[in-house]
């Protein structure tokens, strides 16, 4: 029996230690794994002294760029600049890549650094290059498609007021403008599928016979305005004391006061800024509405008039006191049609 | 910060994109949204409010927020902001008299801090009416070529026919993907 027991111990001795071994290779193994696992996950790049080293070196960087940047050479200021913008650019990008492991305090401090040097480049852009005012040009009001094509006709009206220049624009546009007491009218081959605007009217009687493709109404006083049925929408703004008789699809009325819609209108109709506006069926009947109305796209069967919303009454069940129904016994059924003989 | 970088990566396969569209009423922000999502654009009416809508598009997950343009309504436009990743600025291209008022809600929308980050998408909707300004133009009346803080690109569209959205909307996914989604 000695031989059978110093048979087993050996072999026994090997077989043991190789299996432990093994397994303590596999556990070294394993944590090792682990070990790279998370480092792959904390990216050196993912710490705050490399952000703060790297966002201070890039915001020098751009300082120098700005402070380099004088008003001497035009076309190279124009380059620094751009190239400063860049890297501001690309500076913001680190930011808000960084922002997982930032705390408030530093992501509020470099954004507030980069919040400066945007000012310091605006200041820099402004002094090396001013800022070109935009105007329209009498020149191109009317084939205003292609207006950038005489920069040069800028500098004389550089010194007007924009907010003017954009007003003046409207010159060329289908409509009546400026007019006082008069009966006017167009019909359809003028205003078909087109953008007309009414504006500045007093005491005027409108007449429009066709389906305009929108209907602008604005600055307009003791007005009667008649207009067939639009396609999209129209725009009452700053009306007073005026009758409108109109189909659309939409209805955007502003600063209106005491004024009476007979409406015909697809959707909605909306008021904002708006006191003492009553609302009626439209009734007008003139030739050839039925084929406007053909023209226009628009429903003549579906009509919402009565149901208005008021942008400054967003109270539910209780009704706007900003607006109202005509009732039937006082809404006008003929309207004086100056409609020429067709 | 390990939980921090694996929540980053999660919400990154997610590929979602918050896209905020803003202009003054009017312009055709509904029936832009409408337009892109294949409903019908007939029966709109003013926004009375806002409008989501998800959809996705090239394989993005996007959540549009249509917030109704009226003057009484921009006030609200700002609790919007927060973590918008594109701007769509949708202008009427035909309503020449209010363009001045457009650029001036434009250009204090860009100074918002919330929306640092985001890139702006401009529509100059409404082409199909003859009396468009062309999107050149547009670009010229909103001083576009002065937006130095975000990357902008204006597109001439109708939301009526639907022409150019599909070209705006994919210019603006390619430039939101490029500064998120390659950032690791």
């Amino acid at each position: 029996m000695d031989g059978v027991p110093t048979k087993v111990c050996p072999s026994d001795a090997v077989k043991i230690p190789e299996r432990v071994l093994r397994r303590d290779q596999e556990r070294l193994e394993e944590l090792e794994r682990r070990k790279n696992a998370k480092e792959s996950q904390t990216v050196s790049e993912e710490k705050i002294g490399y952000f703060r080293a790297a966002f201070s070196a890039e915001k020098a960087n751009i300082e120098d760029l700005l402070s380099s940047c004088t008003q001497t050479d035009h076309q190279k200021a124009i380059k620094v600049l751009e190239e400063a913008t860049n890297k501001i650019q690309h500076l913001q990008k680190f930011l808000n890549d960084s922002t997982v492991f930032l705390t408030q305090y530093e992501l509020r401090q470099a954004q507030e650094s980069l919040q400066k040097l945007q000012g310091s480049i605006a200041e820099k852009r402004a002094e090396v290059m001013p800022k070109k005012k935009f105007a329209f040009r009498s020149r191109t009001a009317g084939t205003s498609l292609q207006p950038a094509v005489t920069p040069s006709s800028t500098e004389g009206q550089l010194q007007t007021d924009p907010g003017n220049s954009v007003v003046d624009s409207v010159v060329e546009q289908c409509g009546f403008s400026n007019v006082q007491n008069e009966i006017l009218i167009k019909h359809s081959e003028e205003i078909q599928q087109r953008d007309v605007l009414l504006s500045h009217l007093t005491n005027c009687k409108v007449r429009l016979y066709g389906s305009p493709s929108t209907l602008h109404i604005k600055n307009v006083r003791g007005c009667q305005i008649l207009c067939g049925p639009v396609s999209s929408s129209v725009f009452v703004d700053e009306c007073k004391d005026s009758t409108l008789v109109l189909a659309c699809q939409q209805l955007r009325t502003h600063n209106t006061t005491s004024t009476q819609i007979y409406l015909h209108v697809t959707s909605r109709a909306i008021i904002e800024d708006c006191h003492g506006v009553s609302f009626a069926p439209f009734n007008w009947t003139y030739h050839k509405l039925d084929d406007d109305f053909r023209v226009s796209g628009l429903d003549p069967k579906r009509n919402n008039w009565s149901q208005v919303d008021d942008f400054n009454w967003l109270a539910a069940g209780t009704p706007s006191p900003n607006w109202a129904v005509i009732p039937e016994s006082e809404r006008t059924s003929s309207w004086d049609t100056a409609e020429p003989k067709a | 910060m390990g939980l921090l970088t694996i929540l980053k990566k999660l919400k990154h396969k997610e590929r979602e994109m918050r896209l905020l569209m803003l202009g003054l009423d009017n312009a055709g922000k509904t029936t832009i949204l409408k337009k892109f999502n294949g409903e019908d654009v007939s029966t709109i009416s003013p926004t009375l409010g806002f409008n989501i809508k998800t959809l996705e598009h090239r394989g993005f997950k996007l959540n549009i927020w249509d917030v109704g343009g009226q003057k009484s309504l921009r006030s609200y436009w700002r609790n919007y902001f927060e973590s918008t990743d594109g701007l769509v600025w949708v202008v009427d291209s035909a309503d020449r008299l209010r363009l001045e008022d457009c650029r001036k809600e434009l250009s204090a929308l860009l100074l918002e801090e919330r929306l640092a980050g985001a890139t702006l998408l401009v529509f100059a909707n409404k082409q199909d009416l003859p009396g468009a300004l062309s999107k050149d133009a547009i670009r010229e009346v909103l001083a576009l070529d002065e937006i130095k803080t975000h990357h902008w690109c204006i597109v001439g569209c109708s939301a009526m026919t639907g022409e150019n959205l599909l070209t705006g909307v994919d210019w603006l996914l390619d430039d939101i993907a490029a500064r998120i989604y390659t950032a690791d």
